[in-house]
């Protein structure tokens, strides 16, 4: 995971103390509830330029850390191939 | 983006408020709350009130917004207020949300429904307060909004809905999948006409004009070009725009209270004790004077943050807001009232503005849930008092 992503995640994830965020950190467990998980989203939109498509705005997107990377990497490299085309 | 954002006039501060002044002129006192949505439209007043927008619908000038509800407030009647208020900060903005997938050939029904509210020829009600929850539980709502080929369902019911009464449209927030997550909800614009839609209206003898109503769905069927907004996004645009609304609430208290607070103080000039007008009695000028420092602290704070809560659309901002009202309002128009004495009672006494701006700290997020919105910022919020 880029630290670009899991230092944007941080504030967001008020139980997690001092634990390190790994892919397999559940975002519910550690605090990000339903408002704070939209703002998470457009923080995300605003810093990779990146707009998560259609399919990925669902509950497993944002069940982990991990999760949700997987569909930052994936629209990014979607918008790079479009871009490139 | 909506098209409405770039058609914006460039209209100065001084000459928006000319503008709206005009508009509402020759709209007699007591008219139907649509009368006066008509009158702004048709003025353009509307229109220009979006300075801007972006891929989640315009955004109101917070300046403009101002203005548009300190005229509508000054004609003293809270349920036509609240009417343009709703449509203005919310609706609006709402329907303007942009859509998945490729422009269509034709206008959406959702573009059209746009036009009509913007040139005021047609009103939009926002229902999101659902029948199967408590209105601070959003993500609980039960009303299923289906999809099924080319065709939307939408059943269940909505409560407390303002201008259900009235309006042409109806901007429905349900629910497409089962579960509390954000992505389970979208929009859906229900022309108010259409089958298997019943609107009752609310048994209240306050904010009249405001035509509450409670409405059902019943296996209400819709092409599928009337989903409003991207699939699974239609939580994430409502927060965008609440802090927006939570602005217009604070605006709008601050027109209502200070209408209030110079209506109390003509009160206290005339009525006399032993000869002396009541405005003499050192108790009572401190009382009045408590209440105007709590207004005035509330519009440095609207002025203070107007830019962050509507352009910026930061939660944050609206959160502090809408808070900030919950704590003066109630405060500043129950020492009204009671400074008023008996004539508080009176019709347009201090006594029924207060029941019906209790609506300040209910509707859209109660004064509660909004304080533990700022505790849960507390941290973000010391360290910018503390810079």
């Amino acid at each position: 995971m880029d630290p670009r992503f899991t230092e944007l995640l941080a504030p967001f994830l008020k139980f997690l103390g001092d634990e390190e965020i790994t892919a397999e950190t559940s975002l519910r467990e550690q605090g990000l509830d339903s408002m704070q998980a939209i703002e998470l989203l457009f923080a995300i939109e605003d810093t990779f330029a990146v707009v998560l498509p259609d399919e990925a705005m669902n509950d497993a997107t944002f069940a982990t850390a991990g999760s949700l990377w997987n569909a930052i990497s994936a629209a990014s490299e979607a918008g790079q191939e479009a871009s490139v085309r | 983006m909506s098209d409405l954002a770039s058609a914006s006039p460039e209209t100065s501060p001084a000459g928006y408020r000319k503008l709206v002044s005009q508009a509402l002129e020759d709209v007699p006192a007591g008219a139907p709350a649509a009368d006066v949505w008509r009158a702004l439209g048709a003025a353009g007043a509307l229109s220009a009130l979006y300075a801007g927008g972006n891929a989640l619908g315009p955004v109101a000038d917070p300046a403009r917004l101002g203005a548009l509800l300190r005229a509508v407030d000054a004609r003293g009647d809270n349920g036509a207020t609240l009417s343009v208020l709703v449509q203005a900060a919310s609706a609006l903005p709402v329907l303007g949300s942009g859509r998945s997938g490729p422009a269509p050939a034709a206008p959406s029904p959702v573009a059209a429904a746009q036009a009509q509210v913007l040139a005021g020829t047609a009103q939009v009600a926002l229902a999101a307060t659902d029948e199967a929850t408590a209105g601070s539980d959003l993500s609980g709502l039960g009303t299923e909004l289906r999809i099924e080929g080319d065709e939307l369902v939408v059943q269940g019911g909505k409560r407390w809905v303002t201008n259900a009464g009235t309006a042409e449209y109806l901007l429905v927030l349900g629910r497409h999948r089962p579960g509390r997550h954000f992505t389970s909800f979208g929009w859906v614009l229900v022309p108010a006409r259409t089958a298997g839609v019943t609107v009752r209206t609310a048994a209240t003898d306050l904010l009249v004009n405001a035509a509450t109503g409670h409405i059902a769905f019943d296996s209400v069927r819709l092409p599928a070009d009337h989903l409003v907004g991207r699939n699974g996004r239609g939580m994430a645009v409502f927060a965008r725009h609440m802090s927006t609304e939570r602005l217009a609430g604070a605006q709008w208290a601050v027109a209502l209270t200070s209408r209030v607070l110079a209506d109390t103080r003509e009160r206290l000039r005339r009525r006399t004790v032993d000869g002396e007008p009541l405005w003499h009695n050192a108790a009572v000028r401190q009382g009045f004077a408590e209440c105007l420092v709590r207004v005035t602290q509330l519009r440095a704070l609207c002025d203070n943050l107007a830019e962050t809560a509507a352009k910026g659309q930061d939660l944050s901002a609206g959160a502090l807001l809408k808070s900030a009202v919950g704590l003066t309002v109630d405060p500043v128009l129950a020492r009204c009232a009671q400074l008023q004495g008996a004539d508080g009672f009176a019709a347009s006494g201090a006594q029924g503005i207060r029941a019906e701006a209790a609506v300040l700290g209910i509707g859209g997020g109660v004064t509660e849930l909004m304080l533990a919105g700022v505790a849960d910022l507390s941290e973000q919020l010391l360290t910018e008092l503390r810079a």
